[in-house]
């Protein structure tokens, strides 16, 4: 419905897009290169059951979903036109993780189908992310056609309105998912999870919550003064800012060794040791990562 | 309902993420109703031995035809030659997914021709 109100509805010239896309790929490298050089990934996509592949690709499809809706290239972008994005990023996502994977060998016409899909779901999932990031974040703020502002999401031209929950917490879970994916699929997750006293363990959950409140309130990290202005802080909405983050964070993680099957036949304290192993990068992402990816 | 304001470049992009997208959907809904759960079920292949040298080599095909994958398999061969002689070979596989198959090679430093050659899957890991 917004789509009516750009700058004239005209279509952007062929050029621009090109650029757009050329971002995205860039991008999508950027953010998964490390996932697809990563051997437990590529088992990840034959290991994997065909449900819990569905599920991934859904959860990833959703993400990239509500990243474009909230942070993504076009802030006055009507649903339809998300949904657009989101088909276009994940075909570029695709085709990103299939080409890379074949030069590095890792796809080959004696493999069989369902091998070579998963290899690709997994890791092209990654991509579209990034390919979506990518096309958000690396342009020229300047360059774009569409006669909008260049700052702030969906509604609030101005740029100094804090975005709402709902954008909050996508935006953190998209945060959480670039940065803890990298480490999630390794051994080293199960490694420290188990060897680490749990005194250490609760260390790094007080680790995450410290990180988590720095970032939001006291380093002037860019964009959170937007998110929450100096008059609005006061410490109930300080601490459960900071709690919304971690437990964003700690969900994220969880998800991402479920899938990765780091809780096949573990025990639930060792569930809960690797939940917040990785909830350190999980918390950085959803801070840090945020903050970031937010325009 | 908001037109689409696309030039061609952006609706073939379109088409083309939409058609993976589809494909990918079909395919894994199609896998996930079609497979029944079944444990990796392993099977040991041997082909013509070769002369290498000194030894001989003897390709090995290991195939899953279950719904799981098996994570370090283990593959032993036996030549067993006249006279009860025995002469034994094995190879590890560290992954054979689910309706796929490894190929690898054994060596041995006996003629197979000149006796019995068999092959099998001794164990395997669930991953």
């Amino acid at each position: 419905m917004s789509g009516q109100s750009r700058a004239g509805g005209r279509k952007r010239p062929a050029r621009q897009s090109l650029q757009e896309y050329a971002r995205g790929v860039v991008g999508g490298l950027l953010f998964s290169l490390p996932l697809i050089y990563t051997m437990e990934v590529w088992w990840a996509g034959f290991i994997a059951r065909p449900s819990h592949l569905l599920l991934y690709f859904g959860a990833g499809f959703l993400l990239l979903f509500g990243y474009n809706r909230y942070a993504g290239l076009h802030e006055d972008a009507s649903w339809w036109e998300v949904a657009f994005e989101a088909v276009e990023e994940m075909g570029l996502g695709f085709l990103v993780a299939a080409g890379t994977l074949w030069l590095l060998g890792r796809l080959n016409a004696g493999m069989p189908s369902e091998e070579i899909l998963g290899k690709i779901v997994v890791e092209g999932v990654m991509a579209a992310i990034g390919v979506s990031v990518g096309a958000a974040q690396l342009g020229n703020a300047g360059g774009k056609g569409n006669g909008g502002s260049n700052q702030g999401m969906k509604g609030e031209e101005n740029g100094e309105e804090p975005p709402g929950l709902a954008a909050q917490l996508v935006l953190a879970a998209c945060g959480a998912v670039l940065f803890a994916s990298n480490i999630a699929p390794t051994e080293e997750i199960l490694m420290i999870a188990v060897e680490t006293s749990p005194w250490k363990i609760l260390g790094l959950a007080l680790l995450s919550l410290v990180l988590g409140g720095v970032i939001l309130f006291q380093s002037d990290f860019r964009g959170s003064q937007r998110q929450t202005p100096d008059d609005s802080r006061n410490s109930f909405t300080v601490a459960s800012r900071i709690t919304a983050n971690y437990a964003v964070a700690l969900v994220t993680s969880a998800l991402i060794l479920w899938f990765f099957g780091r809780f096949d036949g573990m025990s639930v304290g060792t569930c809960v040791a690797q939940t917040v192993v990785l909830g350190v990068a999980g918390s950085l992402g959803a801070s840090a990562g945020r903050l970031l990816l937010q325009r | 309902m908001s037109k689409l304001e696309k030039n061609a470049l952006e609706w073939s992009v379109f088409t083309v993420g939409l058609a993976l997208v589809l494909a990918t959907v079909g395919f894994l809904v199609y896998e996930a109703v079609s497979s029944p759960g079944s444990p990796a079920d392993l099977s040991v292949e041997l082909g013509r031995p070769e002369r290498r040298g000194q030894v001989w080599a003897v390709p090995v095909t290991v195939r899953n035809r279950g719904e799981e994958t098996a994570e370090g398999v283990q593959v032993e061969a036996v030549l067993r030659l006249p006279g009860g002689r025995e002469e034994r070979s094995e190879l590890e596989v560290l992954f054979v997914p689910r309706h796929s198959q490894r190929e690898g090679w054994v060596y041995f430093v006996q003629d197979p021709a000149r006796g019995r050659l068999s092959g099998r899957v001794t164990g395997f890991e669930e991953p």
